[in-house]
């Protein structure tokens, strides 16, 4: 089990990762979306224990990785972005040394090598230098690289960046078998990629956690109500100006090339505007080709997700900056109002020197 | 500790590092065995390591530029450190490892020792306190290397600031103060002349390679914190 508490690192004033928390139950695989620069590296980063939170707290099955490091590194097999590797040794080589490294018992070393090269089908080319592999091939050996000494995370930060269709499906292929007995988390930006192999996704934007769900859950809080999305022969732009019972808002959404516009028909709430439309757009003649529900794919959730949270930081930023200059004006004002009385009183003194001396 | 040891000398030999410094060092071991003892007709081994000495400062930078820099260039640290391994193991064992590269060296001009000894009668208590020194002058050189090393992701400019640093305790000690010339690397070898092991000299040695184990250490740590 993974937990991570209030974990922020910063790199001067700038917050790559902003008191991010969340938990990863045994058996799970995690995706971590987010935009390119969202704070994905840094937190895989701080989850390995390659680089130290500046607060906060990462907690690998029980042990805290930056006070007993050795323990908590054990648990886990990371493969870099990037897929560092040392070229100059053979897979066969690499593997070993990665066995090695994580201390993987002498008698136990040449079997779990063996695994991890079959698990990653590197058998044909287990005695050839890394420098001479393709580049799906040294994806492959840096994940053997993690999954030797059989750990029960796996980290892998964009495994298929730079790879061709091939050998992302081989890829992809792979972390599904893995994901039936590790906890695996795999960071990506590539949307389709998260939905097809996690159970659960983090979205992660400017350094913080915008959402924490299933990939269908996250499509579902996006969806639009009880839209109707529908494909209309209509040569004289009668759609401009219909009006639809029960309908609250008509959008066009694109024009296709066969003449026909796509629209998307939001209801009032409860209602099913279904037989209307038909009966709505029969009498201005105007032909329905489809009449569909609308998928909302995970790319539009993470879009809608990431622009509102972007929207509520430029409002949250407006606010503070509202009431700093709401701040700044009433301490204005009570600087006047303090001149003024002070004038006043000034005045006053003056004044009553004036009847003194007069009397 | 001794899993990195046996990736590190390996590399040191798969890649042409290794053979050059060791091509290096028992080339101009040959010519100083010539100039300094046949020429001379004298039986003295250790004046060929007083030569010898002058070219480690320049040489000692091949085995040691590579070990942090490389690593950091090619992103390969990211496996070192996220292994359950300690930044100490880490550090020694990069340590070692090119200490034994040296000593293979060290072991292999002992034939000229072998060649000296139909000449005449070398005097072998002398020439083993010599090559005693050489190595702890060698392992204290190292230990510099490696803290350059750590410092930069740039080869060339960790083997700049390594010989710079060996020329300056070579012989910029005496230019910079008087008081810290006897702690000059070369000084402090030159005292193992007379056949004598010289306790305070070794004492220096090994706090100059401890210091700098610690402070090539403390940069990896601490660069945890920063990066």
């Amino acid at each position: 089990m993974i937990t991570v508490k209030n974990v922020t690192k910063k790199y001067g004033k700038f917050k790559a990762v902003d008191n991010i928390s969340f938990e990863i139950n045994d058996g799970e695989i995690i995706g971590l979306l987010g935009p390119n620069g969202a704070g994905k590296s840094t937190t895989m980063n701080i989850l390995t224990g390659f680089i130290e939170p500046t607060e906060g707290e990462v907690i690998i099955n029980g042990y805290n990785i930056s006070k007993k490091p050795k323990k908590a590194k054990k648990c886990i097999g990371y493969m870099p972005e990037g897929v560092p590797l040392y070229k100059d040794m053979t897979v066969k080589e690499f593997i070993t040394y990665m066995a090695e490294l994580k201390g993987v018992k002498r008698e136990q070393i040449k079997e779990s090598v063996e695994q991890a090269i079959q698990d990653t089908w590197l058998q044909n080319v287990k005695k050839v230098l890394i420098r001479n592999l393709s580049k799906g091939y040294k994806q492959r050996v840096s994940m053997a690289g993690a999954l030797v000494g059989n750990p029960e995370i796996i980290i892998l930060d964009e495994p298929t960046v730079g790879l061709d269709p091939k050998q992302i499906i081989e890829i992809r292929n792979l972390i599904k078998k893995l994901g039936k007995n590790h906890t695996l988390i795999i960071s990506s930006h590539i949307l389709s990629e998260i939905s097809q192999i996690c159970e659960k996704v983090i979205i992660i934007n400017k350094g913080q956690i915008v959402a924490v769900d299933s990939p269908e859950h996250l499509e579902d809080t996006v969806n639009v109500e009880d839209a109707i999305n529908i494909i209309v022969e209509d040569a004289n732009n009668k759609m401009e100006n219909i009006e639809i019972k029960g309908a609250k808002k008509i959008d066009l959404i694109k024009k296709n090339d066969d003449n026909t516009k796509e629209y998307r028909i939001i209801p009032e709430k409860d209602y099913d505007i279904r037989k209307t439309i038909f009966s709505d757009l029969a009498k201005e003649n105007i032909t329905i080709f489809e009449l569909k529900k609308p998928e909302i794919t995970l790319e539009e959730a993470f879009m809608d997700l990431i622009k509102k949270n972007e929207k509520e930081k430029e409002e949250k930023a407006k606010q503070i900056a509202e009431e700093k200059r709401q701040q700044e004006e009433k301490k204005q004002q009570e600087k006047i109002e303090k001149r003024e009385q002070k004038q006043e009183k000034k005045n006053n003194k003056k004044a009553n020197k004036k009847k003194g001396g007069k009397k | 500790m001794w899993a990195i040891i046996k990736k590190e000398v390996r590399t040191y030999f798969l890649s042409p590092i290794g053979y050059v410094f060791i091509g290096l060092f028992l080339f101009m071991a040959s010519m100083f065995f010539y100039a300094d003892i046949l020429v001379t007709g004298s039986t003295m081994f250790s004046s060929m390591f007083y030569s010898l000495s002058t070219i480690l400062i320049m040489i000692v930078p091949l085995l040691t530029m590579r070990t942090f820099s490389e690593e950091r260039k090619d992103g390969t640290e990211q496996l070192l450190l996220t292994a359950p391994r300690s930044v100490t193991s880490i550090v020694l064992g990069k340590f070692f490892a090119a200490l034994i590269v040296l000593l293979i060296a060290i072991l292999l001009t002992l034939i000229y020792y072998v060649i000296l000894m139909f000449l005449g009668e070398p005097n072998i208590k002398t020439s083993l306190v010599t090559v005693f020194g050489f190595i702890l002058l060698g392992a204290a050189l190292i230990s510099f290397g490696m803290f350059a090393s750590s410092l930069t992701e740039n080869q060339v400019i960790a083997a700049i600031i390594s010989i710079a640093f060996y020329v300056v305790t070579w012989i910029g000690t005496p230019y910079l103060s008087s008081s810290l010339e006897p702690l000059g690397l070369m000084n402090m070898f030159n005292r193992f002349g007379n056949g004598q092991i010289a306790c305070t000299e070794v004492v220096a040695f090994l706090s100059y390679t401890v210091l700098f184990i610690l402070l090539t250490i403390i940069v990896i740590q601490r660069r945890k914190s920063v990066k």
